[in-house]
């Protein structure tokens, strides 16, 4: 049974938020999120590396390893595949797009161990998405990780000026204003029926 | 690295040769671990399913697979058949949620049972107690629907579409298998059996 | 005194409340004290398996491919844990879901290959990583059972509040901005003891 590719999109970039919902990619979230410029250029790295590792890992799922039986192999040859895939780009960059590069070369090597990437592979295989659905899924986790990690560098660049008490300060106020924002966010569940 | 490792080490060969040599003993390794746990994980479900089947048609003490995964009829010690089981698996609010559900001859549910959902955990958790789930006890796929549906099932509070997903999806389950489901010899009349159950609910045997 | 290997993992170096990282299952399998627990044993087995085995070979490992080459036998780790609790511990692992197969990008097993093992002897790895893993472990732990006493009222399962608070218990901790709130007061917490320590 295939989902409305519509219904993939939102319930990826909203329903279902890969940083507040899911959980998956936090280390960067608190890592960069300080600034919005940082912020930016790491969710378009992030978005960029996303929709092409589930190209390839779906690919190579699909087409390789179920119709061999090596589901096994799978934990394996995904994250080979990403980490190969960071460096290649990372490489194609720095050769022919230089002003891309500068702007989103730094944040590249952090991405291999984003567990972000790693995770909307496997959700892909686990819910049985086709190529199309894959694609969305992927479009929308990734602009919602994007949407999310902007939007709250804009609150943390208020939060540094703010007055907070020394134990507050750092990590666990930016722990509670991501509870606050994921609050929001719980507020979109059931939209437009979409649950999964 | 310290002083005891070899030069060869650093050489172009190793390197092609230390790759081969990790992919082919990792390769190995979890092949092995996959075929040792693979039949496991197998009688797993098996008994799962099992302890599943009879926990939503107690009276059946043996089932025949109809539709594989789908559909199966329950037979008593005398090998009459007391009932039919059915798989469903809605979409809940965050994945799906896979469910049995038993339905006597009459046409009554005689138990559910949910096997596996992804929903909150503890909320959604709450749709496999007994609580819930007798509250779908007795009643008629017609009926199967919430109570703010204009149906007879109270959601779990605070798990409204999870509770929603369960009724929706064993009601719409039942419609779309009806004609594999052999309630009242095939002849049931939706709307004699409403008024019938409304007001006082037979006790099932 | 290669004993520190081991304590300091727990306590000075806490993975999760001091160096802030492996933040994702943290968060996201701490629903209750067992899912807590079992999630730390799973990682813990790897950390400590990939650290054992890394510092084993670490002197016939290239130094150009050895990331590669820790990526493949901690994925290994990482995919026999996945077997075994999908063969033993069923319910756990509906539960674990996807983050059993991500511990493989926790960042704080690649890291320990990668800066402890590589240049370490096969003793000293094991005390390093099993120092991790028991840090790690429990904070998961201690998160799950913060968070199951307060969105269900039990502990393990036990109950451990009257019967009306479990009628309609803190839900709000179960939800993703429990977690989030309850990582954030223990790290407010970490931080007021450690700033006292360096006062004094």
């Amino acid at each position: 049974m295939q989902l409305n590719p519509g219904q993939v999109f939102l319930g990826a970039l909203l329903v279902n938020n890969i940083l507040l919902m899911r959980f998956l990619g936090l280390c960067p979230f608190f890592g960069v999120s300080n600034a919005v410029g940082t912020a930016t250029g790491m969710s378009g790295a992030v978005m960029f590396v996303m929709l092409l590792a589930t190209w390839v890992t779906w690919v190579l799922f699909h087409a390789v390893l179920a119709p061999l039986g090596l589901d096994f192999l799978r934990t394996a040859v995904f994250i080979l595949v990403i980490a190969s895939l960071v460096q290649f780009v990372e490489m194609f960059l720095k050769k022919n797009l230089r002003a891309l590069y500068s702007s989103l070369g730094i944040y590249l090597p952090l991405i291999t161990t984003n567990c972000a990437i790693l995770g909307v592979t496997f959700l892909n295989v686990d819910y049985g998405f086709n190529l199309l659905n894959a694609t969305i899924f992927a479009l929308g986790s990734g602009l919602g990780f994007g949407l999310v990690i902007i939007l709250f560098a804009a609150i943390r660049e208020r939060l540094a000026d703010a007055p907070i008490s020394r134990s507050l300060s750092g990590y666990p106020i930016a722990f509670v204003a991501a509870s606050l924002v994921s609050l929001a966010f719980l507020g979109f569940t059931g939209l437009f029926g979409i649950s999964f | 690295m310290s002083a005891t490792t070899p030069q060869w080490v650093q050489g172009r060969f190793w390197m092609v040769a230390s790759l081969v040599i990790v992919c082919l003993v990792a390769a190995f390794s979890l092949a092995r671990v996959y075929n040792a746990t693979r039949p496991v994980i197998e009688q797993q479900r098996i008994e799962a399913t099992n302890r599943a089947l009879a926990e939503v048609l107690p009276r059946a003490t043996r089932f025949e697979e109809q539709v594989p995964d789908t559909l199966w009829y329950g037979f008593d010690g005398a090998d009459e058949q007391v009932g039919s089981v059915i798989k469903v698996s809605p979409r809940g609010y965050a994945g799906p949620i896979e469910a049995l559900a038993g339905i006597g001859q009459d046409g009554r549910i005689t138990g559910i049972y949910i096997t596996s959902l992804k929903e909150t955990p503890g909320l959604g958790l709450k749709a496999t107690e007994p609580r819930f789930r007798d509250r779908f006890l007795n009643r008629t796929p017609e009926e199967l629907r919430l109570v703010q549906d204009g149906g007879s099932i109270d959601a779990i509070s605070a798990a409204t579409i999870t509770s929603r997903a369960i009724a929706d999806g064993i009601r719409e389950g039942i419609e779309s298998l009806r004609h594999r489901l052999p309630i009242g010899a095939g002849k049931s009349d939706p709307p004699d059996e409403l008024d019938f159950s409304d007001p006082a609910r037979p006790d099932q045997p | 005194m290669k004993l520190k290997y081991f304590t300091s993992g727990i306590v000075k170096e806490n993975p999760l409340l001091i160096l802030m990282i492996g933040l994702c299952p943290a968060l996201a399998t701490t629903v209750s004290a067992r899912d807590g627990f079992g999630m730390g044993i799973a990682a813990s087995f790897v950390l400590i398996a990939s650290n054992l085995v890394v510092s084993l070979i670490r002197r016939y490992v290239p130094n150009s491919i050895r990331i590669p080459i820790f990526i493949i036998i901690i994925s290994t780790f990482v995919t026999i844990i996945d077997y075994v609790l999908q063969a033993y511990q069923p319910a756990l692992y509906s539960v674990l879901g996807v983050f059993v197969p991500l511990i493989v990008v926790n960042c704080l097993i690649l890291g320990r290959a990668e800066a402890f093992a590589y240049h370490h002897g096969v003793w000293d790895s094991f005390l390093d990583g099993a120092g991790k893993a028991v840090g790690f472990t429990l904070v998961l732990g201690l998160m799950g059972i913060i968070r199951e006493l307060f969105a269900a009222g039990t502990v393990f399962g036990v109950a451990v509040t009257p019967a009306g608070y479990r009628e309609q218990p803190m839900l709000f901790m179960v939800f993703a901005p429990g977690a989030f709130l309850l990582i954030g007061i223990l790290k407010s917490i970490v931080n007021r003891l450690t700033a006292g320590k360096a006062r004094s």
